[in-house]
């Protein structure tokens, strides 16, 4: 996956062929390869200024992009549906309108049927487009109210120059039928279709200029559970029927195990993991997919489950942290090498850095912070140094009084980046960036995962 | 048996007026409430779960109106109404007045908890004052005793660094810590009962599992009863001890959690659990509901669902069921309006099915009349 660095577009084809342990039968339709697509702020006239009075100058600009999507790698395969899956923010609808070409890419390739999308511009561009299409969220805001639907569906034909007037008329209706509608509807206003049948608009519309890859970025979650499973059927009979090629972009993973082929989890920017859809839900092997399992709520009382809930929130895009971008969150976060600590003594301090770091806790005297965090005692050697160096700091002992003043404040700040400085910054997970293939459990397809558990 | 009730609801009716008619949203619901437990209301959307929830404490506005039913809560009645012979409501003696509501339930006892953290924070305040100001007029705290009570709870819902934070607005806040503010709100003034609408839905996954564990652990220790609404068969699975399903208008089904999932006594429920893709297994076919929800302004007669119905008969068609008790589990009842049931004795077995979309009628036929009528649009 991403051991593919940069190949021209023709060799890329080939090349999907002949890999070892890749799927043979499918020709690669998509080919995503080291994608970046970064946000510059460039909102206001003082956007990106900021003033210190310590430094000279005291006025610094500082535009750093936020990086959306951040080096992703993938491959859709022809017929098949692939899964995007992640929570808001993590990237996944700006990497579907970048690989339509809708955002102009920051850096990296996109090989549709081995042409390179991303040096595509103007007519080649415009061309192109009708081989692909793209579904939106919201059924009521992607059809003009002013438009009749029949309109609507011819209005990418038109754009495309396919047919005659008439012809195009007689395909509308042909796709009207084809997604559940009444080609009676043809004369119709938007406003006279119910959520689900809006979004079978949307299909047809999407269908006209007949396509064979086409981009669903959340198309049911608007939808109520029943009217979702009417839509979800109809999208499969349509792929069966007319061959298309899906990119199916979800937060919600019952949806998305229902739908796709393959699955790719997204986090912050990258793709974390992407397996086939059985090995990823049954064989999930990265801590943040698994993490995303666990919380579902699943649709049964006797399911007793513990949730494993994740500590923290997503960091932001503009700074992701190094290496491995879950780390921050991470359950599993491997120990820095340099200290030899045992897995129950690293649960401690990794616990206890947290903690600091995030503020979760309230400042108690050091005795009892020892209590709360390391109950089989503090560990020895330097790793032990350090923790006493931080409780010192953030203990009340002597300073009972003065916890809200700046100098506590200070203090505690010393000792989060003390922890943070000499733990998670000295794991693997912070140094490098992780990419590994896992043995699959389930199928013979391939498992990627951006886990250094899996080195 | 249960002690009594904490909240009882009764036959309730809330109309909406309209230029095109009288809408229904809720039409002759009842359902109790007891002592730390937590009740779901499920549905769809337009099945009114939102609007029988607001009128439990009469936040229902113009057009809209409680035209029927009694509400008692704790002895008090907050309202009891009957319509008279000419389509009139009449206030029965001894409800409390909107004033003696505003003051004394709402917040007090009563607390709300509502989908979007945003809209229900007012952005040119702190958070810190805005959760201050709420305890001062609900609790006799004033000054500083309401701040420390204010940074207590904000720490009790789970936000690091309570006292920094106080000071901050709610555009600093992420979704998911907004909804902890507002549960801290909801929580300050030690309620009996949270009527949460749909607190989740627009929270990310992780998160949501996150604010479902702290709902879990308040209710555990402050034994509040909450009235959970909810679309999510996965959530109601998750918290809920008893649920209550409610298509247009109506409960259709009433069941503890265990019961209704595995004792579905309702062909709605069980369509709308076969309709659900799972995410702890790959369902390869999808069986989904026909039709869609018709409008409340005009329900279709008999069973409300009958038109939609794998089992319709033409017994459904004619005749409307009311909930019935079809079980009884720890002392709580499992009511289902169909009459598959035994207990409703109106000759189903004998009578003839329907045809209906459920059975192959077409259903472009039927969606053409709803557009040719104006209507179709249920969202």
């Amino acid at each position: 996956m991403s051991s593919d660095s940069a190949q021209s577009g023709d060799s890329a084809r080939t090349d999907a062929h002949g890999r070892p342990g890749g799927d043979t039968e499918a020709e690669t339709m998509v080919r995503v390869d080291g994608l970046k697509k970064y946000f510059r702020s460039s909102s206001g006239l003082f956007e990106g200024l900021s003033f210190d009075p310590s430094t000279f100058p005291p006025i610094h600009v500082d535009r750093e992009p936020v990086k959306a999507v951040d080096d992703v790698s993938f491959d859709i395969r022809d017929g098949e549906t692939l899964g995007l899956v992640g929570e808001s923010g993590c990237g996944k609808s700006t990497l579907g309108r970048t690989i339509l070409r809708l955002l102009t890419p920051t850096e990296g390739n996109i090989y549709y049927k081995g042409s390179d999308l991303a040096e595509l511009s103007g007519s080649d561009l415009r061309e192109m487009r009708s081989d692909i299409q793209m579904i939106f969220q919201d059924p009521q805001s992607s059809l003009d109210p002013r438009m009749r639907v029949g309109d609507i569906i011819e209005e990418p034909m038109w754009a495309h120059g396919m047919l005659d007037a008439e012809g195009r008329e007689a395909r509308a209706k042909m796709l009207l039928e084809k997604v559940g509608l009444d080609p009676h509807h043809y004369n119709r206003f938007p406003h006279a279709f119910s959520g689900g049948q809006r979004q079978r608009i949307n299909l047809a519309r999407a269908l006209s200029v007949d396509p064979d890859f086409i981009v669903c970025d959340e198309p049911v979650s608007a939808l109520d559970v029943s009217i979702q499973a009417q839509v979800l059927n109809t999208m499969e009979e349509l792929q069966e029927e007319f061959g298309l090629t899906y990119l199916f972009i979800a937060h919600d993973l019952s949806v998305i195990r229902y739908i796709s082929d393959r699955v790719a989890v997204m986090y912050l920017g990258n793709i974390v993991e992407l397996a086939t859809k059985e090995e990823l839900f049954e064989n999930p092997s990265h801590p943040y997919t698994r993490a995303l399992l666990d919380s579902i709520p699943v649709p049964d009382p006797r399911d007793s489950d513990a949730r494993g809930v994740l500590e923290g929130e997503v960091p932001s895009p503009t700074n992701p942290p190094s290496g491995c971008r879950f780390r921050t969150r991470c359950p599993k976060l491997i120990a820095p090498e340099a200290y030899d600590l045992t897995d129950r003594e690293w649960t401690d301090v990794r616990a206890f850095m947290r903690a600091v770091d995030r503020r979760t806790i309230d400042a108690a005297p050091a005795a009892e912070l020892r209590e709360a965090f390391f109950e089989q005692g503090v560990p020895g050697g330097d790793a032990g140094a350090i923790v006493e160096e931080a409780i010192e700091l953030v203990a009340t002992d002597d300073s009972a009084a003065s916890q809200r003043s700046a100098s506590a404040r200070a203090k505690w700040d010393e000792a989060a980046s003390l922890l943070v400085g000499s733990f998670a910054d000295q794991s693997i997970c912070a140094r490098e960036r992780p990419a590994y293939e896992v043995e699959p459990e389930f199928g013979d397809g391939r498992h990627f995962s951006a886990c250094h558990l899996h080195r | 048996m249960r002690d009594k009730p904490l909240l009882r609801v009764e036959n309730l009716k809330t109309q909406f007026v309209t230029e095109n008619g009288t809408v229904r949203a809720v039409d002759g619901i009842s359902f109790e409430v007891y002592e730390g437990e937590i009740v779901g209301i499920v549905g769809e959307s337009g099945a009114g779960k939102s609007v029988a929830s607001m009128s439990l404490l009469r936040l229902v506005d113009n057009p809209g109106e409680i035209v029927a039913g009694e509400i008692t809560y704790k002895g008090r009645t907050i309202f009891a109404a009957e319509e008279t012979e000419d389509g009139d409501r009449r206030l029965q003696d001894g409800v409390l007045s909107a004033e003696t509501v505003r003051q004394e339930i709402r917040g007090n006892e009563i607390a709300v908890i509502f989908q979007d953290p945003m809209e229900s924070l007012n952005p040119v305040f702190t958070i810190g004052g805005q959760l201050r100001e709420f305890i001062e007029l609900n609790r006799d705290l004033t000054g500083d005793e309401a701040r420390k009570e204010a940074i207590d709870m904000l720490r009790e819902v789970g936000i690091p660094d309570a006292e920094a934070r106080y000071d901050e607005y709610p555009h600093q806040f992420s979704g998911g810590m907004r909804q902890r503010v507002l549960i801290a709100m909801a929580l300050a003034c030690q309620p009996s009962l949270i009527i949460a609408d749909e607190p989740t839905t627009a929270l990310d996954v992780t998160v949501e599992g996150q604010i479902l564990d702290l709902v879990d652990e308040l209710q555990r220790k402050y034994g509040t009863s909450f009235i959970w609404v909810t679309h999510d068969m996965g959530v109601v699975a998750e918290i809920c001890d008893r649920v209550n399903v409610m298509y247009l208008g109506e409960i259709v089904e009433q069941a503890p959690v265990d019961e209704l999932f595995y004792e579905t006594g309702h062909p709605y429920t069980k369509a709308l659990l076969d309709s659900m893709p799972r995410p702890d297994r790959t369902v390869t076919d999808l069986d989904p509901i026909r039709g869609v929800m018709p409008e409340a302004i005009d329900p279709p007669p008999g069973c409300r669902f009958h038109p939609r119905c794998p089992d319709a008969r033409e017994v459904c068609r004619q005749v409307h069921p009311e909930p019935a008790e079809i079980d009884r589990v720890d002392g709580f009842s499992h009511r289902s309006a169909c009459f598959k049931r035994d207990v409703f004795d109106v000759g189903y077995d004998e009578s003839p099915p329907l045809d209906n979309l459920a059975r192959g009628e077409s259903e472009r036929g039927q969606e053409a009349s709803e557009v040719a009528s104006g209507g179709g649009a249920s969202e």
